[in-house]
């Protein structure tokens, strides 16, 4: 009970500071720790693989992709020079409020259903005899996916080509 | 609630308290076996052969002036030891010293943070380990140092795959992600001497996953984060005393914990080592045996990482890569495929 | 008590929608993003534990693996398009053709 809402506490308060901090590195880093305690929420209720895969994948690869790559393009040389939409900021903000306040209502009017404890002990088998059987398909479909990512970042990013031109011409 | 809460904290300090304690002897051992390796003494003066010279170290470090740059991002900076250690300490959580204990009709296990998954949980937190080490190079300030953070994350990042496949190889190996019952299936010998350990059954997944845990260590032969003729000393090149101290127990910390995990999966955890069976077992007995094994097999583990870093050279960076991803990556997934392929038809 | 997540899940996905629409830079913009994968993802399991369905927690499994093939590719057309032209707010690039 005190843990739940302190975690919540801490989840929206490294969640704020994705958004409206001045730096992009320490946006990412909070970031890191948003997700961090969604994983630690996830253990909370109980769902323990699934916590584990977030901290191991979001955690461990993905915000570790941000930070290295604002490491490598050096955010810093044009940070606090632009200005930011101070009315797009203020309409965005009353859009947030409308939307959360459906979402309270929503909530409220049905707590009993929503906040019932229903998952099965063994869910993790449960949960592997589901994804190796009915949903094998997108379970591969999902390892194509990944192998296409890969490959595509290797396209983006590779610059062969422009390098091998630059070598032939500093030889000449 | 309240012999709960004294169970866990009495296993947090055990569990802290033995590689904490054993850092001082680990660094001696380096020392001293540096020497014996190179055929020069190594630190003999303080002390019976040398043996006070971690405590002068730690004097040394205690009392050496902190120097804070100024070019330093200020909380950054003194924030990346701390998260160094600290990913450093957490896969310790799930380690197991001994099987679980019958006190008083009840079970106590011994490891702090119990689960079905404990492999599973120590792969994932110590994949967290870079971010100590990026932090640290970033909040530097300095070419040097962000060269080396970079360097050591993209090694992390792309040795985890290799060390990942071999760990899922093992894990369809014993059908289990339990530690206890890893453990288990490892207790026993085939024709009566030849332990059951893993090592036996995957020898290749053991060789990925050695390799794994030396480039994800930042150690000799891949110790580029720190590459003293190219890049000074890497990312904690701005460091000094205390801060320097704290980078330093974290590699070796995280040295311990990924060498407990190889153990583990290939070495037979806390079964007790072949020969040490035939004393008389009982139940105050077999514990204490249990992890005098762990611990003996653990000291090996980290004299091979010193005789390993004193016998070969330091790769080059473009070397490194190439063996990760073009060599190990590929020889990790066939031979997944072939342990899933074996153990699906034997299960048939 | 853990009705508290509700309103989490729902908040996290707010203020990434809020970032993505007022912040300038593409990398931040990608971060809001996985903010609101966050919030989504937790809204899942929270509605598996409800009703005792383990296909949403497959749904999180899922985002998971998709979410990290699309910050890797953000991410890579992010360095591709600074090599080219050396920024990364999203005013610059609002010609298409040079």
């Amino acid at each position: 009970m005190i843990s739940d809402i302190l975690l919540t506490i801490i989840t929206m308060v490294f969640a704020l500071m994705v958004v409206f901090s001045k730096k992009t590195v320490v946006s990412a880093l909070a970031l890191l720790m948003t997700l961090l305690s969604i994983a630690m929420i996830y253990f909370q209720l109980g769902t323990l693989f699934l916590a584990a895969i977030q901290v191991l994948v979001n955690a461990g690869a993905v915000a570790i992709l941000f930070v290295f790559v604002m490491m490598l393009i050096n955010l810093e040389q044009f940070e606090n020079n632009r200005e930011k939409g101070k009315v797009k900021l203020v309409i965005s903000v009353l859009a947030v409020l409308v939307i959360m306040g459906i979402f309270a209502l929503i909530i409220n009017n049905n707590i009993e259903v929503l906040t019932a404890n229903n998952i099965p002990d063994n869910s993790m088998k449960l949960l592997f005899d589901k994804l190796f059987s009915v949903y094998y398909l997108p379970f591969e479909m999902a390892t194509v996916l990944l192998l296409a990512a890969l490959v595509a970042c290797i396209v983006i990013t590779g610059h062969e080509k422009a390098h091998k031109v630059e070598l032939e011409e500093s030889h000449e | 609630m309240l012999e709960g809460i004294l169970e866990i904290l009495i296993k947090t300090v055990v569990i802290l308290g033995i590689p904490l304690g054993a850092l001082p002897i680990i660094i001696h051992v380096e020392r001293r076996g540096a020497g014996f390796i190179q055929r020069r003494l190594g630190p003999n003066r303080v002390g019976p052969f040398g043996l006070l010279q971690p405590l002068a170290d730690v004097a040394k470090f205690m009392f050496k002036e902190e120097v804070h740059p100024t070019h330093v991002r200020p909380f950054f900076y003194s924030l990346a030891p701390l998260v160094a250690l600290t990913v450093a300490l957490l896969p310790l959580a799930c380690i197991p010293i001994m099987a679980p204990l019958e006190i008083n009709g009840r079970t106590i296990y011994p490891e702090v943070f119990r689960s079905d998954m404990g492999i599973f949980y120590a792969f994932a937190v110590s994949a967290l380990g870079s971010y100590g080490i990026l932090l640290g190079g970033w909040a530097s300030n300095n070419k040097f140092s962000m060269l080396g953070a970079l360097r050591a994350c993209a090694q992390m990042v792309s040795y985890e795959l290799s060390l990942s496949t071999s760990i899922v190889a093992m894990i369809f190996l014993y059908g289990t992600n339990d530690i206890h019952l890893m453990v288990a299936a490892q207790t026993g010998y085939w024709f009566g001497f030849l332990p059951k350990w893993g090592f036996f059954i995957q020898p290749l997944a053991a060789m990925l996953f050695l390799v794994g845990i030396f480039a994800e260590s930042n150690r000799l032969p891949f110790d580029l984060a720190e590459g003293e003729s190219e890049i000074v000393a890497g990312y904690h090149l701005e460091y000094s005393s205390m801060k320097f101290a704290i980078f330093f127990m974290a590699e070796y910390i995280h040295m311990i914990a990924l060498s407990a995990l190889f153990i583990i999966l290939f070495f037979g955890g806390y079964s007790i080592l072949p020969g040490l069976d035939l004393i008389p077992q009982s139940p105050i007995i077999t514990p204490i045996l249990q992890m005098g094994s762990l611990i003996f097999k653990i000291a090996f583990m980290i004299w091979f990482f010193v005789w390993v870093r004193w016998t070969l050279p330091r790769f080059r960076y473009d070397q490194l890569m190439d063996i990760g991803w073009q060599r190990l990556l590929p020889l990790g997934i066939i031979n997944l495929i072939a342990t899933v392929l074996i153990t699906y038809f034997r299960n048939q | 008590m853990s009705s508290i997540y509700y309103y989490l899940s729902a908040f996290l996905f707010c203020l990434g929608l809020l970032g993505t629409i007022f912040k300038k830079d593409l990398i931040s913009i990608l971060l809001c993003l996985e903010l609101m994968m966050g919030g989504v993802s937790l809204l899942m399991i929270l509605m598996s534990r409800a009703t005792g369905v383990l296909e949403s927690q497959l749904i999180v499994f899922f985002m998971i693996i998709i979410s990290a093939c699309e910050v890797a590719i953000g991410l890579s057309l992010i360095i591709a398009l600074y090599r080219k032209k050396q920024t990364i707010y999203t005013d610059d690039i609002k010609i298409i053709t040079e």
